[in-house]
């Protein structure tokens, strides 16, 4: 957000979400909802990350617990089912990968530079009892 | 301006009094104050309350006063606070006891030479209300005393200020009032 | 409004606390969160009971401190209420915090401030420090001098505060006991004329808009802090004072009482002027109008508005007056005293020649006799003859014991 001068904002420390009005917010998907400059919505965190979660499909059981632990609300998620990432706003902490209760996981976290190709062919097998 | 000075006991109603007061010569067009002293008093202590009374705005906000009446409403208070302080010679002194006014400055000598009244509020209040709250009563005998209004006004506007109690208490007030303005000496 | 109108006759004998009870329900506040405290109690109780008897459509949250009350005013206000409570002394300082968050947050809450002492040792009754002690809180102060000004200022407080071009807190200082309890006539306004001058709440930026959401009490850092306290500062210094004087004309419209910025008494062409607040500028005009009978041309000047401070008022009322002496009702505990400060700071640079000394008095209740004000215009006139401030410049009135005078 721009460093405006002290003549050029609302008063009260309030911000608002939304540039105009908005009906019916809860049932209208981010990527839809006109967020303002002041919603974190509108910033990127995307440059933070060192490692990447990759999301295999093949796997995943949509037990939404990813969808529930992601403390920065990054997990697409669909009428109850898995999409994928939201990359602009996952810092890389890797919950997702660690609640995951496949096997193997259906997330696993990567260099940030990986290909998502070649980890996805490369993806580890289901892990036998042995240790 | 006409300055009173009540004596009473915390929970005797001196305030209540000294509000009505206010209340019914305010309805006669003057100027009027109301106010107490208080500390973190409890009920019993010794206390304070006042009057102002004028044809024209009440500036006057220190507490301190040289009153033109003494109302004492509980019949201790003559010996235990000086009732006398800031007098002047024309202070006239209505006080609650069951002495006469005789025998009541033989008992306090300070009050010797003074203009002094007494009615027995606190036997009237017991007989007519069924409380030893005094406040009433000594307006009543106040009004004897100073001729301010007419007794049937007073009591009028008196009954328009205990509104909000049972009528059986406000008749009682009445009763109490006209009692002690009848037998004020 | 689905609640029932009271009948007031023309003058009540209310005390100040009663008086300002009767202002919260003619406004129809929508919440008041209190802890009371004495003197202030009565102000929430006599709401309360307004509200209880169905002469009020609102609610009354009793909360666990005085903190927590101002908490759900601010809470209240920014969801989108008209909010309003009363508090004393220690209870005042227990919400200073939150005083700053109400008014950084822009939230016309009204505070009815019964002014009292504060601890240690314990009072309950009336003296400014509480009032001095959140002056620089960012809410605009109204100072009552008798209990129909209580009531009247209470209007106006909420008018202004409440102005969308204001949108800060308001305080109503009256002075405990003298003010709070003391019985006296007060001229009533009907409940149409007083909701009428007060206005239908319009609500800004409110939590309950939920077509427009809005996040209050947001963090900001060194790098936007500034420009926000810079702005209310200059919301006060610039819009604050032409929208209270618009306030004051307008309710003089409505009732015939007129109030001013800085009210001037008997200024015209004083020698020697008091400056105070609260119960003693009536004190103080009783006597200079006494003083002016024995040949001493005595003025007095009372602050209305102490926040925002009326500098220019000040200096504009104090021109042509050779002494002056400025009485804080608030022990300034190694200063020179805010009122002293104040005039001093509003007249340096100006052409006035006049002297200026400081009195510290009244501390606890200490009562402010006529007598003290006759010695101390009779000072003043002393140090208009001399031409110079006579005593030194810091005295004390009314304390016991050897004469206490500093600087």
């Amino acid at each position: 957000m721009a460093n405006k001068g002290w003549d050029e904002f609302e008063i009260g420390a309030m911000l608002r979400s939304f540039n105009g009005p908005v009906s019916d917010v809860a049932l209208t998907h981010q990527e839809d909802r006109d967020y303002s400059e002041n919603n974190s919505f509108t910033a990127s965190v995307a440059d933070w990350r060192i490692e990447k979660p990759v999301f295999n499909k093949d796997y995943c059981i949509d037990c939404q617990f990813c969808w529930i632990y992601c403390p920065d609300i990054s997990i697409i998620s669909r009428d109850k089912k898995m999409v994928g990432v939201d990359m602009d706003h996952c810092k890389g902490c890797g919950i997702c990968v660690e609640v995951c209760p496949t096997n193997p996981k259906s997330l696993l976290m990567y260099s940030e530079q990986t290909d998502e190709e070649e980890a996805l062919a490369a993806w580890p097998s289901k892990e036998t009892g042995e240790k | 301006m006409l300055e009173i000075r009540w004596h009473s006991r915390a929970g005797q109603g001196a305030v209540t009094g000294a509000k009505g007061l206010a209340d019914v010569v305010s309805t006669t067009g003057k100027e009027v104050q109301a106010f107490a002293f208080y500390g973190s008093a409890k009920r019993g202590a010794a206390m304070t309350a006042y009057n102002r009374v004028d044809d024209k705005p009440i500036m006057n906000h220190e507490k301190f006063m040289s009153p033109d009446y003494v109302f004492v409403i509980d019949p201790a208070l003559v010996y235990t606070t000086d009732v006398t302080i800031n007098d002047k010679e024309s202070t006239v002194y209505i006080i609650t006891t069951h002495m006469s006014t005789d025998e009541l400055v033989a008992s306090q000598p300070k009050l010797a030479g003074k203009k002094v009244f007494t009615v027995d509020c606190i036997k009237i209040a017991q007989e007519t209300i069924g409380r030893a709250i005094p406040n009433t009563p000594m307006l009543g005998a106040f009004m004897k005393i100073s001729k301010m209004y007419d007794i049937e006004f007073f009591k009028e506007n008196m009954k328009r200020i205990l509104g909000k109690l049972p009528q059986k208490i406000i008749d009682a007030n009445m009763l109490a009032i006209q009692r002690a303005y009848d037998e004020v000496k | 409004m689905a609640f029932d109108k009271m009948e007031l006759r023309d003058i009540e004998v209310w005390d100040g606390n009663f008086a300002a009870a009767q202002a919260l329900r003619q406004c129809q506040i929508d919440v008041v969160a209190a802890y009371p405290i004495t003197p202030s109690t009565p102000i929430v109780e006599g709401y309360a009971k307004f509200l209880a008897d169905g002469y009020v459509e609102g609610e009354f949250v009793m909360v666990e401190s005085e903190h927590a009350a101002m908490s759900g005013c601010i809470g209240a206000a920014a969801a989108g209420g008209r909010v309003a409570t009363a508090t004393s002394s220690q209870g005042l300082a227990l919400m200073s915090e939150t005083l700053y968050q109400a008014s950084g947050m822009r939230l016309p809450i009204v505070l009815n401030l019964v002014n009292r002492a504060l601890a240690a040792p314990l009072n309950v009754n009336g003296d400014h420090s509480d009032m001095y002690m959140v002056r620089d809180s960012g809410w605009i102060q109204f100072d009552a001098y008798n209990p129909q000004e209580a009531y009247d200022l209470n209007f106006i407080a909420f008018k202004v505060a409440e102005d969308h071009d204001v949108r800060l807190p308001a305080i109503v200082n009256q002075d405990g006991f003298m003010t709070s309890h003391t019985a006296q006539g007060v001229k009533t306004l009907t409940d149409d004329a007083a909701y009428n001058f007060v206005g239908e709440f319009k609500p800004m930026n409110d939590m309950l808009d939920l077509d427009h959401p809005v996040t209050h009490g947001v963090q900001t850092e060194e790098d936007w802090h500034f420009e926000h306290k810079a702005r209310q500062h200059r919301d006060l210094m610039v819009t604050v004072m032409p929208k209270i004087q618009a306030a004051f004309d307008e309710f003089e419209k409505l009732s015939g009482r007129k109030y001013n910025i800085v009210e001037e008494y008997d200024m015209d062409d004083a020698d020697v002027a008091v400056v105070c607040m609260g119960t003693s500028v009536e004190t103080a005009r009783e006597v200079a109008t006494e003083m002016r009978a024995q040949g001493i041309k005595a003025g007095v000047v009372g602050i209305r508005v102490l926040r925002p401070f009326p500098f220019m008022e000040i200096a504009e009322a104090l021109k042509d007056v050779k002494a002056i002496a400025a009485l804080d009702r608030s022990s300034p505990n190694g200063a020179a005293g805010m009122l002293f400060n104040e005039i001093a700071g509003a007249l340096f640079n100006t052409d006035t020649k006049a002297l200026l000394s400081g009195y510290v008095y009244g501390l606890g209740g200490r009562d402010l006799t006529k007598a003290h004000l006759r010695d101390l215009y009779k000072e003043l006139q002393a140090n208009a003859d001399a031409g110079k401030v006579t005593t030194q410049l810091q005295q004390f009135i009314g304390v016991r014991g050897p004469k206490l005078a500093f600087l």
